[in-house]
């Protein structure tokens, strides 16, 4: 079921040509040799990475390993000290403004309705002209906010505040979006709950996601794909594909292919002496 | 909901008149219990009849003296706010002007009001400026603070959405400040009148209540002084109730769940019914 795929320690780029992506697909996003240091802290350590477009790939890592500083390099928000990020085959290092945003904060505006914190982009560049606010309202009507359109963000739960962010993410229309721990706020039962409805979201609007977690059932829950990071110095550990078909439900949770993947994924994070022996493929 | 808001804006104008009221008593007590002579402080009641008494001319002068208060307010706002943006975008100007805001404060008021008397004549002018100089400064703290608390992350969103630096401003900067404005309009709305009583103080060409206040106490009409500061409070209380309806009505978002109608430019309601029946998502 699963074919986890190694990237070694010193990281040369065995990614390339080795299934991270399947030949065939198109690939949205590629990340090649990519470094970031502060100071003297190595933050990102060649970092190679292929997303192929429509794909859901998941960065696990507990904190310190680099996968925030890898969403703002990713979100041109930071620009690396070396490599290359390539956007359906465009570089966009230091590009704000190419791919979709959403974080652990919702960072809703509390002076705008729900509609107008989802037409926060088009209002930001060239003002929300009458279709952006249909074309708003419908999105946020087919995901389960059509009663709360004209509420204000004080009066919404967590999850109905994070479904508003995520929204006002999908309406600003890129085909990347990033998420960074969206859910990491939420209690539990909330957070099944919204990964599931995500879940939805992805598959009917198609887009590609790159979702940063440290919540290692949520990233397998979610993903075609979990990448694994690992801290000092911030690399790519290996990647695990994700065969459980879709659409999933909470059985799968505890399904042997589930709990194969955790096990292996487990491993990797908690022992980082035995890493070349978790998940070497056969040759 | 529109019961209930009306009951809370009831009891809440209640809630004034009792404690208002309660002063009166107080001060009623005082002179009763006290057993004070009028001509130490005077009842509540003989105030107000030496109010009514010269009701045309007390008009006359809570005019003037309103204006002064007016323009004046309207004036330090103003300044205020401009300076606030000005400080919050340019960072050098921000460092030069901090030390100079406090300075301008640190001067007594009063300290100020001959020289601008000097310079500015026996004019209105003078009183807007001192009026105008007591309003600024918790405008421009306030205002300041409210645009640098917008969170770092809220900027960086803003520029991942590709806005551009003005709408950016104007959208997620601005009316972040729009609350602590109405804070320091508030402590400025208190305040101002007592600006234009320094200002009339100081020399006057048209008589205001500050100028009657201080002919009736050098004549000993202590009603006559009693019954100018009723107004002069009136005015200082009328101007606080007025900046607090205004940003009752400008800041929605603080007290109600949705947005009214009027305040926002809403779409047709209709796609939340189209919205049932979508075509197929893209």
């Amino acid at each position: 079921m699963t074919s986890p795929v190694p990237i070694d320690g010193a990281g040369t780029p065995r990614y390339e040509g080795r299934g991270s992506v399947e030949s065939s697909a198109e690939i949205k996003l590629s990340i090649r040799h990519l470094s970031h240091r502060f100071g003297n802290t190595v933050a990102l350590d060649d970092i190679n990475l292929d997303i192929a477009a429509g794909e859901f790939v998941c960065v696990l890592g507990a904190s310190g390993c680099g996968k925030s500083t890898l969403f703002n390099v990713v979100s041109g928000l930071l620009k690396a000290n070396a490599g290359r990020i390539a956007l359906d085959g465009e570089d966009i290092s230091g590009q704000p403004g190419r791919v979709g945003y959403m974080l652990q904060k919702d960072l809703l505006l509390p002076w705008r309705t729900v509609l107008g914190n989802i037409t926060l982009g088009a209002s930001l560049t060239t003002g929300a002209s009458r279709q952006d606010r249909d074309r708003a309202a419908e999105l946020a009507t087919r995901y389960g906010l059509g009663d709360f359109l004209h509420h204000y963000p004080r009066g919404l739960s967590g999850g109905m505040r994070q479904r508003v962010a995520l929204m006002r993410t999908l309406a600003a229309g890129r085909s990347l979006m990033l998420l960074d721990e969206p859910f990491g706020a939420l209690d539990s039962q909330t957070r099944l709950g919204m990964q599931q409805w995500l879940l939805q979201v992805w598959r009917e609007q198609k887009r590609t996601v790159l979702f940063v977690t440290h919540d290692v059932d949520e990233a397998i829950f979610l993903a075609d794909r979990v990448v694994v990071m690992l801290p000092k110095p911030g690399r790519v550990g290996a990647a695990f594909q994700v065969d459980i078909p879709r659409p999933r439900t909470l059985d799968c949770l505890t399904e042997p292919a589930f709990v194969e993947i955790k096990r292996r994924v487990m491993a990797l994070l908690y022992s980082q002496a035995t890493l070349p022996a978790v998940g070497s493929p056969p040759a | 909901m529109s019961a209930s808001s009306v009951i809370q804006g009831v009891r809440k104008v209640l809630t004034w008149v009792i404690a208002l009221s309660l002063i009166l008593c107080a001060w009623q007590a005082l002179v009763s219990l006290g057993d004070i002579p009028a001509y130490v402080i005077p009842s509540p009641r003989s105030a107000f009849d030496a109010l009514q008494g010269n009701a045309d001319l007390m008009r006359e002068l809570t005019w003037q003296t309103l204006t002064e208060t007016l323009y004046g307010y309207l004036l330090g706002a103003f300044v205020g706010f401009l300076l606030a943006v000005l400080m919050a975008q340019v960072p050098m100007v921000s460092q030069l002007l901090y030390p100079a805001l406090i300075t301008s404060q640190a001067v007594p008021i009063v300290a100020i009001a001959a020289p601008l008397v000097i310079i500015f004549g026996f004019g209105l002018a003078p009183k807007l400026i001192i009026v105008a100089w007591i309003v600024f400064f918790p405008v421009v703290v306030n205002v300041l603070d409210g645009l640098s608390s917008v969170d770092p992350d809220q900027i960086n969103l803003a520029r991942i959405l590709g806005g551009t630096r003005l709408r950016t401003f104007l959208m997620v900067r601005l009316p972040a400040a729009v609350g602590p404005l109405f804070s320091g309009l508030k402590i400025g709305a208190s305040y101002a009148v007592s600006g234009a009583v320094i200002g009339e103080w100081t020399a006057s060409s048209r008589v205001g209540l500050g100028t009657y206040l201080l002919t009736a106490n050098a004549q000993m009409n202590t009603a006559g002084v009693y019954g100018a500061m009723l107004l002069l409070t009136a005015i200082g209380i009328g101007s606080f109730l007025v900046v607090l309806a205004l940003e009752h009505v400008a800041t929605p978002w603080r007290y109600r769940m949705t947005a009214p109608a009027w305040f926002t430019r809403l779409p047709a309601r209709s796609p939340v019914d189209r919205g049932q029946n979508a075509a197929s998502p893209r």
